[in-house]
């Protein structure tokens, strides 16, 4: 579904991937994993096109897309829920999940009635932002704003979906939540990489792992693999 | 003191200030999608009262003149989008500073060449005879501002909160790059905000020409106070450009009734003075404070 060959890209004259090549296949739940300035999160923005990549390939079911905005791999079926959340915070819950489906509503009227579906499917996930769908998205804490910016990637029904360090600086047992949710969108087939500093809990989801290191994939196999590598337990599971 | 003339300084100052408020709003909208304005955004006014008046002049009706005359802002808002900002937004420089300021200057030489250096009277349906309420004379022109400002503010306003584009709007003046991950374009967004910044700007000449005359230099005047205005309330303030913009039209009446006409520009200067080295952000404006 989602392939990467050979990824070249960074940010003006310091090039932070130096050859990146891994792949998502359909309905699988893919783990990137690493340590803090290996690339991870650059790997996702270089694939979902807020950086242009220098050289290699992105292909999203087959089609090539590196070059292309932001905005046009996003309609071509790439959901990004990026690092920090980032929702919009004036908006209303609701108003940010629509926004979600922007690249498939009418855009004067009659909008919310065509997402109602989607809508419904989203609060039925996370009945705590059907709750709050009236409040700025901005006022959220920040469990419920990880929330918020998952539900948004499913508006669209993506394809694939790339979830950036869904748990950064959320307490442990909201931890848990998101992980749960993660659990229940892979059982409902969904598409995902997932990048993750809790190592441990994303193997236990994933059904493959890559570890990346300085720009590039340094091993990569199925969790049971990863977790009987001396490598990889001794720097990222120990 | 005469209270009946305070009075009387205080509302049609008041109804000057829609004016400065309503090309406040324009350099709003292009600052929520950019953080960029336009600085020729005055010759844009005069330019589209000029061609308003040459509309009325080859027989156009008015219920014509009026859409005619800002779809031709709307077009002038696009030009500058794409000649003077787009790029520099791009390369991540201040370009667009120096372009717009140009793009005004040509502006201003092609309006003395096309239509003259001199002041033109606009016609209009509207009477400027004086009607009474409560011994307080408005003309039915410093009505038709009122109105005007705030029907294309209203109009604005909804389209930003009642359609998915107008919500999509709002989205980039929140989080660019957030925006664009939803699939919004966000240079069609700035496009789009540029062109309702050029029809407001339209707006405001169609509204202020029939009381002051169409030239070249009319909105040299109002452009710099629109600016204070947009300052002194704050660049994402919202309605708080009408409350400013009201308050430093009264404040300027007041000032060239009781100290002479010549100290009418100072109060805008020092409240835009003040506002800087007090509160930069604006007095209705958010204080830039990023949640992690």
């Amino acid at each position: 579904m989602l392939q990467v060959e050979n990824l070249y890209a960074g940010y003006g004259s310091s090039e932070v991937l130096t050859g990146t090549t891994l792949q998502v296949k359909r309905g699988s739940v893919v783990a990137l994993i690493g340590a803090n300035g290996a690339g991870k999160t650059t790997t996702m923005r270089a694939i979902s096109g807020m950086i242009r990549p220098t050289q290699g390939r992105v292909l999203l079911d087959g089609k090539p897309v590196q070059g292309a905005s932001a905005s046009q791999i996003a309609k071509l079926g790439l959901a990004h829920s990026p690092e920090g959340r980032k929702v919009f915070g004036p908006l209303s819950v609701e108003d940010n999940l629509l926004l979600g489906a922007y690249a498939h509503l009418p855009l004067f009227f009659g909008y919310k009635g065509k997402a109602a579906t989607e809508l419904a499917k989203v609060y039925a996930l996370f009945p705590r932002l059907n709750e709050r769908k009236k409040q700025a998205a901005g006022t959220l804490s920040g469990g419920e704003q990880q929330m918020l910016a998952i539900g948004r990637a499913l508006m669209a029904n993506p394809k694939v979906i790339l979830l950036d360090e869904p748990s950064m600086g959320l307490a442990p047992v909201i931890v848990q939540e998101v992980f749960s949710i993660i659990c229940k969108l892979k059982e409902a087939g969904v598409t995902l990489l997932l990048v993750e500093q809790f190592a441990k809990s994303a193997l236990e989801i994933a059904d493959y792992a890559y570890v990346m290191e300085r720009g590039r994939i340094a091993v990569e196999g199925t969790p049971a693999e990863l977790n009987q590598n001396e490598r990889v337990i001794a720097a990222y599971l120990g | 003191m005469n209270l009946d003339i305070l009075a009387q300084m205080v509302v049609s100052g008041a109804l000057m200030g829609l004016i400065y408020a309503l090309i406040a709003y324009g350099f709003q909208l292009t600052y929520a999608t950019s953080k960029s304005i336009n600085f020729g955004q005055g010759e844009l006014v005069m330019l589209s009262a000029f061609f308003s008046l040459t509309l009325l002049n080859l027989g156009a009706p008015y219920w014509l003149m009026v859409p005619g005359g800002l779809l031709f802002g709307a077009v002038m808002g696009l030009i500058v989008e794409r000649a003077c900002v787009r790029l520099s937004l791009e390369q991540k420089s201040e370009g667009w500073i120096l372009l717009t300021i140009i793009f005004g200057l040509l502006g201003f030489s092609s309006a003395e060449n096309i239509w003259g250096r001199d002041d033109r009277p606009f016609p209009s349906p509207i009477s400027a005879d004086a009607l009474n309420f409560f011994g307080i004379s408005i003309t039915g022109l410093e009505i038709a501002v009122a109105l005007g400002v705030f029907l294309i503010m209203s109009i604005i306003e909804l389209f930003k909160r009642k359609t998915l584009l107008g919500k999509a709007f709002e989205a980039v003046s929140a989080d660019r790059d957030a925006a664009e991950l939803m699939g919004i374009s966000a240079t069609k967004t700035i496009m789009l905000s540029y062109g309702l910044s050029g029809m407001v700007a339209a707006m405001a000449g169609i509204l202020i020409s029939p009381i002051t005359t169409v030239g070249p230099t009319m909105a040299s005047a109002l452009i710099l106070k629109a600016f204070s205005v947009a300052v002194v309330a704050g660049l994402d303030s919202g309605f708080g450009v009408v409350i400013i913009g009201i308050f430093l039209g009264a404040l300027e009446s007041l000032t060239s009734f009781y100290l002479g006409s010549g100290w009418r520009e100072a109060p805008g200067l020092i409240l835009l003075i003040m506002a800087l080295a007090v509160r930069p952000n604006g007095v209705f404006g958010k204080a830039n404070i990023r949640k992690v």
